[in-house]
Order: structure tokens, then sequence, then C-alpha cells
């Protein structure tokens, strides 16, 4: 439970489950112990374990027992004490996986297998050649000593990274800490949650995770969702009464780790850390079920295929080579070669690597992914299911319009406004400011004065925050304003009256009279004013000026905004002198006949992102689903804001409305648009759910509770998509656990939430998850093309083989210099493909069939081995018969060749011009052979990578240049061979000899070839989309 | 108004509680593993391989109709055709590059290396002089070499030439070029006109050495080349004495340069004969025959054939 299993960030690559096994026995014997007969059994452990007693004492024997006062809380001083000596209170990390253990796991998974086979050959053929005294037998020790290497080495690498990731996600646990309100020096404190001691009084609210095990000492209306515990969904009421004997069962005791779903309450920390209830449980704190995701599916796949290939591949030219009388020995060896050219080594740390960098980058740009594999989920989303405050709008209340002087004004709501725009000469405006300014109890926190005015934090409730703001916005120093006029009584707001009321002194000093300024629904302040305000004048209310009011309200309801009311009243000075007492009890100043000045809508106005994401999402195919709480009308005013309900579309009540028929005689198919109430939600069947998110495009869900959000979840897998859906409150977490892919809120989102989401959103901000879900089809689409350009090779490396056995000729590549390829010249460029910008339609694109669309389907293997594959074997086979051409064994000599080269024996071999050649002098030939096919190969792979940056358009619309990734993995691999060629071509053990400067440019024309032929596949795929060609030949 | 203050409230309590905690929701262990992919039975798959062989609704086999099939081999078809057009071509411009009579880089084959006659599976020569069933083979091997070497043949074909001096000869490079005799009398003993058994029959066995066929390659540079005999690692005395032929054991300068197969067609690659007549019997000598001259390496460590040889002698009675 502390410890999410460690490869947050490093993929689970080699979906080998065995691997996975020993680790979930472990687990599961000790879940048979607790988790077998799980809740019963686990509930007598508990009572056997639980001494506790502290529910059954009164508040005052808490407070002698933890010698705390529940006034004052504890001193900072005898909290350090008791930190001192109960230690922090958090979980102590269950015993992880002995690290050696995490290790051998990643030198057996995957690839490593096949390769350790090959060194296992190795070894075997070593010992038999040296017992039958063959010279050459050292090489094979070798060989098996670098196979073992190379897995060892990749083995490290993947362990290292692991263990980063699993840094990476301690640092962000660290960045983010739970906090909790803690009373200690009689000052209530927001402490992180792991400081928390004995004897704390601890404040919690509703969507809070209790930080320890509390006895509680005041509730108001407190519930608990203990399911963490018990397993019960249904949340429980907390109170401060002693209700049971079990300490499990009472009421008063709200246990660590489990959730405050509502409400809030007060208690005393009585067990911190391991000592809570949950500490005990140890086996909770271990094991979480391992799901696999997409990406982690695909890449077992691939691993599949590859290895399919390798296995079939090795074991046919077994057979092929003993049925051509080859000695079994030479077999075994050409078979490890086979492995060896198959198995692109590098290729799953690259993977790897790729998609941390893409964490990274999407950490940069607000999506905080848990889940690595998440990314690509959310690449392949189809549906997002979207809350509506905060996440589409900005959740700050914000003043959008206003209306005085009959007409209506629009405010700017854009979230770094600085001045409004819309007119301010009317008297009316001067009026009505005032009783903005003055009406209004919030109040800016002190020391903000240098923060733009919509970043500080206010004291008060949304509505007046949003006037304060506005105010603060045209008039400057609200706070300065109100100290000039006095305010002398005030009768806050409650539901009764729906009003709000003060009395100032004015800061006129000429003027005497009291200024009472009053605020509301606009129905009750009208019913209140007999006057009202056109253009600085007072005129009396008449049918004609109240209309025009009705008017008004109704169209500014009618956009989804909250309408107040503002009214005020110049005291007459000779009722109420300056000296006249105001009780605010008795009411004894008028609150009727007052003169009515102006209205002021509110709303939650749309992040100005979202309209751009939803426009974005809707292009890429993605079906935007708004689920809120909110009012429909609020609900569909801000849906149709940002897009989520286009300009032309109608609602079937919409439609009703225009061609002034009963909603039931519309035909709903012509509505593209639904706004579905939660209380219709409830009952529907899912027929009928299944029906309205088929039929219509648009959808918005209002007055929806977090349980239906599930449903709708449910709803929408049923249509087979992907879902996405975001959520902040505890209630959301099976929501987000259902979905393909669940988003947090980073900012407002509970704890709960987080935990079950496989994302977080660290701004909240919809046009985030945008951003995720394009960086989420570039990764699966860079690593299309990472594993395509890493493929491609694998041929180029196989076909000396298969070459070598059927032909007889001397050994073109050596498999050493195939792992110097796979390991060395290769590994850079293909991190840089994940580099690679999007191609430009990217999000135009319908998102990913999770069935259909393949990682690596059948077009990319066949166009990579078969096609570039073979195209790169060709140009280095020409390589290499140059090579042997210029040093006198012409290509007809070299056929059938093989067992006299090879022979040591043989130490007068003639050439095609009557040379003769010693044994070592052929080696370093076919050395230089193995050099130049290296390098034929490293050349062509340049060409491969570059072809490989895009998948459908001309390089030359993706631009050479712009991914400079891509030029350093071009210098790094020609810097590579380089390196090895001239500067280790006289280490005999690695078969690199130094290589005349011309054979780096034979096949220079291939790569050229490979480069033309691509962009003849790219135009044809363009010109002819759907055709034969682009069928098989778009990966 | 009141929906403001409650809901104010709300955006609050969420915002006090923005961490994440390190603890994680219990409620995730609570998932099971998901079942695996290959929870599929082997006869799940059976079928599916059979479908994906051979469909009968939709007369696919391997996921290709007929008309598929065709038209994805017909492009294969055209396309290696392409390909391999592409690679003879390439390989057909190269070699046109290529003189037919020399090669253009001789690094790789220079200095030249060493080998010796007879060769029969190896480089220990052991025999029982009693036992000629045990020599015979060399002689026969030796016999069946010097075919070539002998005096009617070579007068026959090739020309007497200066000795002492590289018989070099110009003209352009496709003119047939002579070769110098090496007459098999000039072994001498080890000629087997004398002796048909070489030594063999008394112990004293002949061996002959060549230094390998590099074109145009001077060996000596104006010095001939000679050659010495040592034991090898063990006890000298094993070795008493070697009669080299012909000369002392050099190899005439008149028999270089050669000019390649195809133009040097009679070439005859000199030889040194060692006559190892003093040998301890009974045991394993091994014997380094190395060429000594400028230009000659003969102690490189990979290479135990450049410019010397090791072979064993073991003479038993």
């Amino acid at each position: 439970m502390l410890k999410r299993r460690s490869d947050v960030y490093s993929v689970e690559i080699y979906g080998t489950k065995d691997l996975q096994k020993t680790e979930i026995e472990d687990e599961e014997e000790k879940h048979k112990d607790q988790k077998g007969n799980k809740k019963k059994k686990k509930a007598e452990d508990l009572k056997k374990e639980l001494d506790l007693d502290d529910h059954r004492l009164s508040t005052s024997e808490l407070e002698m027992k933890y010698g705390t006062s529940i006034d004052k809380g504890l001193s900072s001083a005898r909290a350090a004490e008791i930190l001192a000596r109960d230690g922090p209170n958090a979980l102590t990390p269950p015993k992880a996986t002995p690290e050696i253990v995490k290790f051998l796991k990643q030198m057996i998974g995957g690839f490593s297998i096949l390769l350790w086979i090959g060194a296992g050959f190795s070894w075997i053929s070593f010992g038999i050649q040296l017992a039958q005294g063959v010279d050459s037998a050292f090489d094979n020790l070798y060989l098996g000593v670098v196979l073992a290497l190379v897995v060892i080495l990749t083995g490290i690498f993947a362990y290292y990274q692991e263990a980063k990731s699993t840094n990476i996600m301690a640092s962000f646990s660290k960045m983010i800490p739970q906090q909790a309100l803690v009373l200690r020096d009689a000052e209530k404190k927001e402490l992180p949650a792991d400081q928390l001691v004995v004897g704390d009084i601890v404040e919690i609210k509703g969507g809070d995770r209790i930080p320890a095990d509390i006895r509680l000492i005041f509730t108001q209306g407190c519930k608990v969702d203990n399911s963490s515990l018990t397993g019960e969904s249904e949340p429980q009421s907390r109170s401060c009464d002693f209700t049971h004997e079990n300490p499990l069962e009472t009421r008063n005791i709200a246990f660590y780790s489990t959730t405050c779903v509502e409400g809030t309450a007060t208690g005393i920390v009585i067990n911190t850390g391991d000592r809570t209830i949950i500490g005990r449980i140890a086996s909770l704190a271990s094991g979480v079920g391992n799901e696999k995701t997409p990406i982690a599916i695909e890449i077992e796949h691939f691993v599949y295929l590859v290895a399919g290939v390798a296995i079939s591949i090795g074991v046919l030219f077994f057979i092929i080579s003993v049925s051509m009388r080859y000695k079994i020995l030479d077999s075994i060896i050409f078979l490890i070669g086979i492995i060896v050219a198959n198995v692109p080594e590098g290729l799953l740390a690259t993977v790897t690597v790729s998609l941390s960098l893409t964490a990274k980058r999407m950490a940069k740009k607000n999506c905080l992914v848990k889940n690595l594999e998440a990314v690509e989920t959310l690449g392949s989303t189809s549906i997002i299911c979207s809350d509506k405050t905060g996440t589409l709008t900005q959740n700050r209340m914000t003043v959008a319009h206003l209306w005085f002087d009959n007409q209506i004004y629009s405010a700017d709501t854009s979230e770094d406004q600085t001045t409004q725009p819309f007119d301010q000469s009317s008297p009316t405006w001067t009026a009505l400011s005032k009783i903005v300014t003055l009406c209004n109890r919030a109040e800016f926190r002190p020391g903000q004065e240098n923060l733009p005015i919509m970043k500080r934090v206010v004291v008060g409730d949304a509505s007046e925050t949003a006037l304060l703001k506005f105010s603060e916005v045209i008039l400057g120093d609200v706070m300065s304003i109100r100290a000039q006029n006095t305010k002398v009584a005030e009768i806050p707001f409650n539901s009764t009256n729906k009003f709000q009321l003060s009395i100032h002194e004015t800061d006129d000093p000429q003027d005497k009279r009291f200024l009472l300024v009053m605020k509301g629904a606009p129905e009750r302040i009208l019913e209140r004013c007999s006057t009202i305000m056109i253009n600085g004048k007072e005129e009396p209310l008449d049918s004609e000026k109240a209309e025009a009011f009705q008017t008004a309200y109704m169209e500014l309801g009618g956009m989804g905004e909250r309408v107040l009311g503002f009214c005020h009243l110049y005291l007459p000075e000779n009722e109420f002198p300056e000296t006249f007492q105001f009780d605010t009890d008795s009411m004894n100043f008028p609150t009727s006949n007052l003169c009515f000045v102006g209205l002021l809508s509110m709303i939650d106005p749309p992040r100005s992102t979202v309209p751009d994401a939803v426009s974005k999402c809707r292009s890429a195919g993605i079906k935007v689903i708004m689920v809120t709480g909110d009012h429909p009308i609020t609900a569909k005013a801000i849906a149709k804001s940002v897009g989520i309900i286009s300009a032309t579309s109608e609602t079937v009540e919409d439609i009703a409305k225009r061609l002034n028929i009963p909603v039931e005689q519309v035909n709903r198919r012509e509505a593209t648009a639904a706004v579905v109430n939660g209380m219709e939600l409830k009952d529907m069947s899912s027929e009928q759910l299944d029906a309205i998110l088929r039929e219509h495009a648009e959808i918005v869900f209002a007055r929806t509770s977090p349980q239906q959000k599930l449903i709708i979840v449910e709803g929408c897998q049923r249509q087979g998509a992907v879902v996405a859906v975001t959520g902040d409150g505890v209630n959301d977490s099976p929501a987000l656990k259902k979905a393909d892919i669940g988003i947090a809120m980073g900012i407002a989102g509970s704890d709960a939430a987080k935990n079950a989401a496989d994302m977080v959103l660290l701004d909240d901000n919809f046009a985030s998850i945008v951003t995720g879900v394009e960086e989420g089809r570039l990764i699966f689409d860079n690593l299309k093309k990472t594993i395509a350009y890493t493929l491609t090779k694998n041929i180029a490396e196989l076909c000396p083989f298969l070459i070598y056995i059927i032909a007889s000729i001397p050994m073109p590549i050596g498999t050493i210099t195939i792992l110097f390829i796979d390991l060395g010249t290769d590994i850079i460029p293909s991190v840089a493909l994940a580099y690679e910008k999007a191609e430009s339609d990217i999000m135009n694109r319908r998102p990913r069939n999770k069935r259909r669309d393949r990682l690596v389907n059948q077009q990319l293997a066949v166009y990579s081995y078969l096609q570039i594959g073979i195209m790169q074997s060709v140009g280095a086979f020409v390589t290499y018969f140059t090579v042997y051409a210029e040093q006198g064994f012409l290509p007809s000599t070299l056929l059938g060749v093989r067992v006299n080269w090879e022979n040591n024996a043989i130490n007068d071999f003639e050439d095609s011009y009557g040379q003769q050649w010693t044994h070592y002098q052929r080696m370093y030939l076919q050395w230089t052979g193995y050099t130049a096919f290296f390098v034929s190969i490293t050349i062509q792979q340049v060409a491969d990578l570059i072809i490989r940056k895009t998948r459908r358009n001309s390089i030359f619309r993706q631009g050479l240049f712009r991914n400079k990734v891509i030029w350093v993995g071009i210098f790094s691999q020609i810097g590579i061979a380089l390196i090895l060629t001239y500067g280790l071509g006289h280490v005999t053990a690695l078969n690199f000899t130094p290589l005349r400067f011309q054979y780096w440019f034979v096949a220079v024309p291939f790569a050229i070839l490979i480069w033309v032929y691509d962009e003849i596949r790219k135009l044809l795929i363009r010109r002819h989309p759907g055709s034969w060609w682009d069928k098989n030949m778009y990966y | 108004m009141e929906a403001a203050i409650i809901c104010n409230l709300r955006v609050h309590g969420q915002g006090e509680n923005k961490h994440e905690e390190k603890v994680q929701d219990p409620d995730r262990e609570k998932h099971e593993p998901k079942a695996d992919m290959g929870s599929k039975t082997w006869a799940d798959l059976a079928g599916e391989m059979k479908i994906f062989l051979w469909n009968p609704e939709e007369r696919t086999c391997l996921g290709r109709t007929a008309k598929s099939w065709g038209l994805i081999l017909l492009f294969y078809f055209i396309f290696y055709t392409c390909l391999a057009g592409m690679f003879a071509f390439c390989l057909y411009v190269m070699l046109l590059t290529l003189s037919p009579y020399t090669p253009r880089y001789r690094d790789r084959v220079s200095p030249p290396g060493v080998m010796i006659r007879p060769y029969l599976n190896g480089f220990t020569i052991a025999f029982n002089v009693s036992q000629p069933n045990t020599w015979q083979p060399y002689v026969d091997s030796m016999h069946h070499f010097l075919a070539a070497y002998d005096d009617k043949v070579q007068e026959e074909k090739n020309i007497e030439c200066v000795p002492g001096q590289y018989f070099i000869q110009g003209g352009s490079d496709s003119e047939e070029k002579k070769a110098c005799q090496f007459k098999r009398s000039l072994l001498q003993n080890c000629s087997g006109i004398q002796d048909p058994t070489f030594g063999y029959s008394r112990g004293q066995p002949c061996i002959l050495l060549k230094m390998n066929r590099i074109i145009g390659y001077r060996p000596g540079a104006g010095v001939p080349v000679s050659v010495e005999c040592k034991v090898q690692k063990g006890n000298e005395s094993h070795l008493r004495s070697v009669d080299f032929y012909p000369g002392n054991g050099t190899f005439d300068l008149m028999y270089y340069p050669y000019y390649g197969k195809f133009t040097h067609v009679n070439y005859t690659s000199p030889l040194v004969a060692m006559h190892f007549t003093d040998v301890q019997r009974n045991h394993l000598v091994p014997i380094q025959c190395s060429l000594h001259g400028k230009g000659i390496i003969n102690d490189l460590n990979s290479d135990r054939f450049l410019g010397r040889i090791i072979f064993t002698l073991s003479i038993g009675k």
C-alpha cells in the first residue's frame, strides 16, 4: 500500500507473467492468511490485536491520557518529543522484493532468454572444440562471454531505469505531501501528515484522507468511507458518541487512510504510523494488481513476434544446415548467429527510454503520469468524460454581464483581466459600483499587493469574491473605499431573507446621510424597490420598467449565469441622524421602497484554452462528454461556449421550441446534441443510455451524482470506446478506476481520486488532457518508427548467415559485429526518433482501434524486413564483394569456398589471381569484410533513420533539420563506427580492422535508393489513399 | 446565494486537500491480477490457426485471398528482380574497374606465408623407418607434387633464366609472361631421382618448403631469401643437422616477381628442400623453419604461417 509497484515509469516490457508470479505468489501467501478468509478473519485478527479503549474515554480523560488540550493542542516542543519517540506518522514500507531478485528478473525477461541460450550454445561448442583441439575454439568462448555481457548490461540498464523511476515517483510524492490541519501551541497549522503525533488535535473535512487514527471529539455531519478497511462502500456517519465496544464499530473513531466523505470533524490523534489499524494489517501494505496496459500488450506481442521469427528461422536453418551435411557443431554456431542477428538487443531499452522521455515531457506540460503506459492509453482515447467545474472552467465565479440603464453590458471574463472595457460613464454605474463595493463582506488576505488581482486569495464566498475582484479591477483599492464609507450595520446573507444588507456612512463629508445598500436574489430585491435608477435619476418603477427588468433577468439567467440584484437607499438625515443606533435584529430602518440600481450576473467562465482543446478533440475523433452536477442551463451554456455543443447543433428541446411542438414529437435523430438530466438518467435503462450515447454526438450530463458518472463510463465502454474520465471527488474514484484512463485533478482533486487515477492533471486544465492525448498518439507513432528502424537492419544482419550457409561463402559479418550495431551505432538514433515531431495529421486521425491498429503490424514487419531490410542487405553485400574482389577474391571464387577457407591448416589458399593466402591472412580479410559490411549497414541505417522520420508525409515536408536529436543520432552513429573501425581496429577479439576510406561509400547508392524508394512509397500512399498500395505499404 | 456558499465550501475543502499522499488507496489491491493473454486454451489457438491457414468463408489463406496473394507475389517478384538487377549491375561495374591480371590491393596477402610438402592432414610427419607403409604416403605425396618439376616438363614449358636477379618482364599486363625453369634435379638428394623414397626409408626425410605466391612481390629486396630451421621449444640437440637444396637453402631471385595465373601460366613456385639428416629418433621433435630476408616477417604471434612454418618430426625405428 505504501509502495506502488516500482515500475511506474518503466514499462512492463518483458510481459512474462511468470516473472511476476514469484512476487505475486509471495504476496498471495500472505494474503491467504489475511485475505483468503478475508474480512472475517481480518476482523478477528484485529479484534484480538486491538486493545484500544480510547473510544470509551471521555474528552477530559483523553486529554489526561495524551497530555494534550482540546483548545490549545500540544506544544510544539512536546510534539517534537513525541515525534522523536514514536517516529513519523507514516507506514514503514513493506519489505520490498530484494534488489537481487529484481535484478535477476531483468536478466531473464524477454529476449534475454534467447541470448542466454545463444551464450550457452557458444560455451558448449567451445568445450567441444577445445576437446577436439580446434584453434578457433576460443572465439566461441568470447562470443558466449559477450552475449552474457550483453544480457547482463541490458539487465543492469533496465534495473537502473526501474530504480530511477521509483525515485522519480518518490520525489513526486515528496513534492506533494499530504497535509493535516493541526492545533498546536493554540494555533491552527498546516503540517505535513507525517509530522503528526499522538495527542495532536486535528481537523478534517469532506474530501480529506484521515491522517491518523483519530478519536473524534467534535463532528458536524461527518461521514467516512471505510471501504479501504472494511470493504463496505456505504459511507458511515461519525459522531463523538461511544456506540460500540468494538473500536472498529464504534462511531467516534476515524481510521488512518480512510476518507472523510463529507462534513467536518475534530479529533485527537490516538495512533500514528505503523501502530494505526491499517499499519497493523501488513498485508494491505503490499501487492497491487498488475493490469497490462495496451502498450505493454503491444510490446509483448512484438517480443513474441520477433522471438518467433528468430526461433523459426534458426530452427529452419539448423535443419537445412544439418541436411546439407554441416557438422552439428557448426549448425549450432549458425543457430547462435541467427538468433543474435534476429534479436534487436537494444530495442527494449530504447523503448523504455522513449517512454520515460515522453513522461517527462508530459510532466512539464502538467500531466503527471503515474503509470507510464497510461500515456499511450490516453492516445487511444475515444471518449473523454470531463467534469465542468475547474476542468473546463476556471473554477471561480466571475462577473460576466451587467444590466443597468436598461442595457446589458458584457464584462471581460478572461483569466488575466486587468481592466473592464464596458462603458462606465453613467452615474448609475457609479451608484452600482458603490453598492457592489460596500455590500460585500469578502476581503483580500493581506500581503498580496504585488499579485495580479485575479490571483489574490480572498476570504469570502465565491460570489462575493467575484464581486470584490470585479470592483477592485475597475475602481482600484476597494479596501480604502470601504474604510472611507464606514460600515455601521450589516445583515449578512441568509436563506430566509435571500438578501444581504449593510449601512454605511458616506465618504462625502458634506453628506451626513447614511447609505443603505442591499444585494440579493433579483426578484426579492425588486420586491423591495419602488424606484429604479436610470442614467443616475431615480424614476418610479412602473410595470414597463419591471418588464424590462424581467426580460434582462431571464436573458442573463438563460445564459446559465447567477444573477444578483442591487439596490440602495440614502436614509433621510432627519430620521436617521449621525448618532442613530441601527439594530439589525429589530430592523429599525427601512427595507422596502428602495431604489433599484442594476443587475450583475456571474458565471464560472470557461478556461480560455478549452474551446480550442475541444475543437482539437473533435477533429481527433474524440467525443467530449460533459458530466456535471450543475444546473442543466448552466451546463448547457458552458458546453456551448466551449464547443462541446457546437453553435449549430440543437437539442431535442431546442427543436421542440423552434418548431413549437411537444418534445415527444421531435425526431430524436435530428438532434445532434443532448442535455441529460441526472434525474432522467436515474430512470433510464442501460439500453436507453446506450441509445443516447450512440445517437447524439454532443452530450452533456447535468445534475449528475458522482455515482452516475460510473454508469456513464460503463455506458461508453459498452460502445467499445476507450474512455478517459476526469474526477476530483472521493466519490469519483470508482469511475476513475473503471475508466480506461482515470485523470485526477491535481489542485482540486482529493487524495482518493488521485490514487484511483492513472494520471494527475497538475493544472486541472482540460487542455492539458488534449496535450496528453497528442503525446500519447505521438509516442505510439514514434515507437512504431523506432521499431521499424530497428527491425530493418536485422535482415541485413540475418541474410549474411543464410547466404553463408547456403552459398558457403566466407562469413560476411561476425556475431560480435552484429552486437556492435544493435547496441552501439543504433541505440542513439532509435532514441532520437522519440523526439520526432508529430506528422501534421496526428490530431486529425480517428483514435486508434485497440484490436486492429497494432504497434507492430504486418505491414510494418513486412516493409522493414522484406523491402528495406533486403535493400540494405544487397547494399552491404555489394560492399562485401567489392572488398574481396579488390583483394583478389572475385565473387565467383568465393562461392562454395567455406570449408577450405576456414581450414586453418591450409595456408596456401589460392585466390582468383593465383596468389596464395595463409589462414590468418584470410581471417584478417574476413574481418575487413565484417567491417565493410558493418560500415555499409551503418551508412544505410542513416538513410533508414531519415526515412523513418515520417510514415506518410514527405521528409521534406517534415523538415530534415527540425528534429536536432536525429542529427545527434546520425553523427553518433557515424562517430561510433569510425571509432570502432579505426580506433579499435587493432583489437583482434573485436574483429574490426581499419577500412579503406572508399568502402564507406560503396553502400551510398543503396542508401539513396532506400530514401528515394521510401519517398515514392509515401507519395503513392498520399496520392492513392485506400488503394492496394496504401493497404500493403502503410505501416 | 446559498448555493454559492455551499459551492465555495466545497471548493475550499478540496483546495486544502490537494496534496497527494504517499500511501496509496488500499482498494487497489482488491483487484485480482488480470487474467493473462495466455489464458486461451491450446484448442482455441489451434482453431484460430486453422482459420488463419485456410478460412473457407472468405476463401483466404494466411489472411489473403488468391487475388491478393497474386498481387503481392507479383509485386515482390518485380521488386526483387529490380533489386537483383541493381545488385548485378553494381557488381558488374565494380568488376569492370578491376584488372583481370593484378588485384587492386595486395596488402593483405603480403608478406608471404610458407607451406611444406608433404602435407597430409596436419603438420606432424611421423613414420617408422622399418614400416614402409607408414612413410609411403609421404613419399607418394612428394612424387605427386614434384611431377610438375620434372626436368623434362620444365625444359619443355619454361625458359632458363639468369640466376641472381629478378626476372622482370615488361610489356602490357595482358601479355603472356615467361616462367623460369625450376628443375627437380636442383633438389639433389631430395629430388627423388637417386633416392625415390626421399630419405624416408633411412629415417632422413626430405621436406619441401615453398613460399606463397604474391603477384609482383620481390622477396628479399635484392638479396635471396634463405631458410633456416631450428627446434621450436625443446632440446635443441634433437636436431643435429639439416641440408638445404638448392644452394644453401635460398629462393633465387630469378623466380620473382610472379605475374598472376592468367599471364604467368606455367609458373612453378621455387622450392627449398630440407633434408633432415640427423634427427633424434623416437621423439616428437617440433621444428620451426623460417624465412630470412628483407621484408619478411616471421615472428607474428597471430599468424604462425607467415614467413615460417612449424611442424613436428617423429621418426621411429
